[in-house]
């Protein structure tokens, strides 16, 4: 029987088992749950959201049917919360134990495997099948918080050096402005390159924000690791779907985490028969175009600052009440990637 | 009958099989198992006949199993579409 655990003495217990495995008591999870056996605790784990973590199972239990009774139980609180996909980041050499309960490994990266339950990648991939042209594409991921004429011009450059330029616009909403504004910005703001589709990441873009780190050992680089799985993610399932050659995106002159992400591009596409190319930025008013100096701008309230940086749909969003509201939860806000 | 509302049966453990069902305007199966290469075929087969004999002729069914014999499925079907159905 899975049992949630919400009494102190019992998730002190969880902490210990999970400790105990070598992983890293994580605070941050809708539910905790447990098995027990004769009144020990045997089995714990953890949902936030449609993410498993902090898995473990008592050595003298391994191998039979905890693991499994965990899952269900942990899968049936989900699915009741509304997910009908569920994964697990966990160590590669526990992917299998995962496999063995119907999960699909979808990407790993040194200490680091994704698996997934349901199927949601396939029907993610087949959801876009229409848009598949086989020929020598592109692809684009890009978080566009706002889409400025710095994004324009990377699509517009990427456009002309591929027969279709697939742009996958970052569904996870943790930015300023909100999913369905950026994805229509992203629209209407290449509507007149013919070759362009854009589409949403779904949940296949690995983010630091759902990135756990529980069962990394001291030492190991988070940040690198999701970043790697991330690509891992896209060169081996997502490019080759889209028959995608290239990726595509801008110098980085500022970010360090950006920056980061760009060398990672570099070190892990070419594995998969993906070429990274790095287009330069173009720069207005004497500095790079960036989407992080347009929120500036807004956050100290100054719209002149916009000339030269967005186009016209973006600046036509700003203005809108919609855009208004953006506006002053920035101005309450701060930080380069709120 | 007919399946109104999202419903679950089943669990994850050996020789059972979990149960997904929701409405949807047409029949969807799909089915995920750790002997889908060997099995696939029979346990479609058992999932389309205790539908026609529910008179279930819509919705998506999602099924993931782990070598589950005949009468698991069928029993964890009937318990999923009797949460998630109306007559």
């Amino acid at each position: 029987m899975v049992t949630e655990l919400a009494a102190e003495a019992d998730r002190r217990r969880a902490r210990a088992l999970i400790e105990a495995q070598g992983l890293s008591f994580e605070p941050g999870f809708d539910e905790l749950v447990g098995v027990f056996e004769g009144g020990r605790l045997v089995g714990a784990g953890a949902r936030q959201g449609s993410v498993l973590k902090m898995l473990a199972v008592d050595p003298a239990w391994q191998g039979g049917g905890v693991l499994g009774e965990l899952v269900t139980g942990i899968s049936a609180l989900a699915f009741a919360a509304g997910h009908e996909a569920l994964f697990v980041f966990t160590r590669p050499e526990h992917a299998r134990s995962f496999e063995e309960l119907n999960f699909e490994l979808l990407a790993s990266a040194g200490p680091a495997a994704l698996l997934e339950y349901g199927g949601g990648l396939g029907r993610w991939l087949e959801r876009h099948r229409a848009l598949v042209r086989e020929g020598d594409n592109g692809a684009a991921v890009v978080n566009c918080n706002p889409f400025t004429n710095g994004h324009r011009h990377l699509l517009e450059q990427a456009a002309r050096r591929c027969e279709t330029l697939y742009v996958l616009v970052v569904r996870e909403d943790r930015s300023a402005f909100p999913f369905e504004a950026r994805l229509r910005l992203v629209r209407e703001g290449t509507r007149d390159l013919a070759n362009v589709r854009v589409l949403d990441t779904g949940r296949y873009a690995i983010s630091a924000v759902t990135f756990p780190s529980y069962f990394l050992k001291q030492g190991d680089d988070a940040a690198g690791v999701q970043m790697e799985l991330d690509l891992e993610l896209f060169g081996r399932r997502i490019a080759p779907f889209f028959h995608a050659r290239r990726r595509f995106f801008g110098s980085e002159p500022l970010c360090a985490a950006t920056r980061a992400y760009n060398q990672a591009m570099r070190r892990v596409l070419p594995r998969h028969g993906v070429e990274p190319v790095e287009i330069p930025r173009v720069e207005a008013g004497g500095g790079p175009i960036s989407a992080s100096r347009v929120r500036d701008a807004l956050r100290r309230g100054d719209l002149a600052a916009l000339e030269g940086l967005v186009p016209g749909c973006t600046l036509a969003y700003l203005l809108s009440d919609e855009g208004r509201a953006v506006r002053e939860r920035l101005r309450e806000s701060e930080g380069r990637h709120a | 009958m007919t399946i109104v509302r999202k419903a679950q049966a089943g669990t994850m453990q050996s020789s059972d099989l979990m149960v997904f069902l929701e409405p949807a305007p047409e029949l969807v199966i799909e089915i995920e198992s750790t002997v889908k290469a060997q099995f696939e075929h029979l346990i479609r087969a058992k999932i389309e006949e205790v539908l026609r004999e529910r008179g279930v002729g819509a919705g998506r069914v999602r099924v993931t199993d782990r070598g589950a014999l005949d009468y698991a499925i069928q029993a964890r079907l009937e318990t999923a579409l009797l949460r998630a159905g109306g007559e």
